[in-house]
């Protein structure tokens, strides 16, 4: 195939799916670990009232509205998880619940606006645009580094607010900029994934990784690798098969789990069970 | 170290009321008290971890205690780890060392002797490749005693560390930790439930309830009167092994 035969959407949802795999995977190994899965989920759906607000206030591209308003979900999870004495899954539910609801009543007052539903639930890689590549290169680089030169840390931060503390961490000041870089990362990806898949971009290549890693250095690194493959992999064959892109990318990165789990289970840890044994 | 007139309210609750310690270099310190008596708030906040309504703070003199950190090894009572979170014994030590901030990049081997000696030390090298999170309560408390030693401290506060540690293993626990005090010559603060342990290691007790009930020498402290005070139980010496140990509870 000659690579100027390509589409140029093709060939800017692959570019932003090679950049927002692997951050998002990165992200995943201490979202999961930090048990904040659900988290991710909600600042996602939070997204759709972004993006509907952004179509009622006349925006043709609601991509900075929904970032915005990402960000207040997720200042006001944990404003309420400070200032109530609500559970965590509580104020997260209620704020899932009621962005979606939300964000499609406004959707479907605009008459005009009610096939992007479709589009921003599952994504659509028509949907991503010139400027959302740049946008994707230069954010998520920036992300990218930060993450890397923050990795000790937030290993640390991982392990334990109270060590990482007495260890000279920053630890509020840190915990507010994961958050807010997942925030970013998530709702950016939503383009591509869609709102009610993008999490498993964040979940499935570190649990995948988890299977066949022995420290947390192997993990990082096989888990930045599969949200790679996903993301291009899956990108590929929604482009050739002519199916929706999200979807295209979590199989890519199911299979790629079951792999790993039947793999973990046969090689990587069998030695150390029989040595148990 | 010491402290002055603290005083921390949580949830509503006066949890420390006042409380004044002062610790000269090389103690073993214990602080004993039922439980709610402020032991673990009082550790909380001598490493700025629980913010004080009033009172003050000093390590090694200095107030502001984030200059003082640096000199401190800090023991948690335990780690809320999850076991997906892989983290190796190796990499979590590594994470002590600013030399190896950045680990994720580069491995010393250098490092890794230090870390292996550190190990040693505490009979745990075999613990090196493990996850941390896959741990036993007693091999989990000596990694966290190896990472806080690890920048050689000189004041070492353990909250309960025998919390997560079988019966049989406290004992041994427990000599470590005063093998540990004698070599490294360090001044260590210790929350204990065990008045046996108290009894045979500290040098200096202080029972505490909201405020510092009495304090002074393990002989001195541990009789029924102070420990009424302290405790609000009547309490009675007792033997072990053929010969007394110290007091015993009882109600």
């Amino acid at each position: 195939m000659n690579f100027s035969d390509i589409e140029p959407f093709m060939l800017r949802a692959f570019a932003v799916a090679v950049v927002m795999g692997p951050l998002c995977a990165l992200l995943g190994v201490f979202v999961t670990a930090r048990r904040m899965a659900f988290f991710s989920d909600t600042i996602a759906h939070g997204a759709l009232a972004g993006i509907a607000l952004g179509f009622l206030l006349g925006f043709e591209d609601p991509t900075w509205p929904m970032v915005l308003f990402s960000l207040l979900v997720a200042a006001a999870i944990l404003w309420l998880k400070e200032h109530t004495e609500l559970l965590t899954d509580t104020i997260m539910a209620l704020l899932l619940s009621g962005s979606v609801a939300f964000g499609i009543i406004v959707l479907s007052l605009l008459k005009n606006r009610r096939g992007e539903l479709h589009r921003y639930l599952f994504g659509d890689i028509l949907s991503v645009g010139p400027d959302d590549v740049w946008l994707a290169v230069v954010l998520c680089g920036a992300i990218g580094v930060w993450l890397f030169v923050k990795v000790s840390p937030l290993a640390l931060l991982t392990a334990s607010e109270d060590l990482a503390h007495v260890c000279g961490v920053r630890t509020r000041w840190l915990n507010y900029a994961f958050v807010l870089v997942l925030t970013v990362v998530v709702s950016l990806s939503i383009r591509l994934l869609g709102i009610i898949l993008v999490t498993s971009l964040v979940v499935i290549p570190p649990a995948a990784a988890r299977n066949l890693a022995r420290n947390l250095r192997q993990q990082i690194i096989l888990s930045l690798i599969i949200g790679l493959f996903g993301g291009a992999a899956g990108t590929v064959a929604s482009y050739h098969w002519d199916i929706p892109c999200g979807p295209a990318i979590v199989m890519v990165c199911i299979g790629v789990f079951i792999i790993s789990l039947v793999v973990g289970k046969l090689w990587v840890n069998r030695p150390a069970q029989e040595k148990a044994a | 170290m010491s402290v002055r007139d603290l005083r921390v309210t949580l949830g509503g609750q006066a949890i420390l009321r006042g409380v004044n310690l002062h610790l000269h270099r090389g103690q073993l310190v214990a602080l004993i008290g039922p439980n709610g008596s402020g032991k673990t708030t009082l550790l909380r906040a001598m490493v700025g971890l629980q913010k004080p309504d009033s009172g003050e703070v000093k390590l090694f003199g200095e107030s502001n205690l984030k200059k003082a950190l640096p000199r401190v090894g800090y023991v948690p009572q335990r780690l809320a780890l999850d076991r997906s979170f892989i983290l190796s014994v190796r990499e979590f030590l590594a994470l002590r060392l600013r030399e190896t901030q950045h680990w994720f990049w580069h491995r010393h081997r250098d490092t890794d002797d230090r870390l292996r000696a550190a190990m040693a030390e505490l009979g745990a090298e075999s613990l090196l490749d493990r996850p941390i999170a896959a741990l036993s309560g007693g091999q989990l408390q000596r990694v966290l005693i190896i990472f806080a030693l690890l920048k050689q401290p000189d004041l070492l506060l353990l909250d309960e560390p025998t919390a997560g540690v079988d019966t049989p293993g406290e004992q041994d626990f427990y000599e470590t930790i005063a093998e540990v005090h004698r070599r490294h010559k360090l001044t260590v603060v210790l929350v204990s439930h065990d008045l046996s342990m108290v009894y045979r290691h500290a040098s200096w007790v202080y029972a505490l309830n909201g405020v510092v009930c009495c304090e002074g020498t393990p002989e001195h402290v541990m009789n029924a009167d102070s420990l009424k005070e302290a405790y609000g139980l009547n309490v009675t010496p007792y033997h072990h092994h053929g010969h007394s140990h110290g007091p015993g509870v009882t109600h």
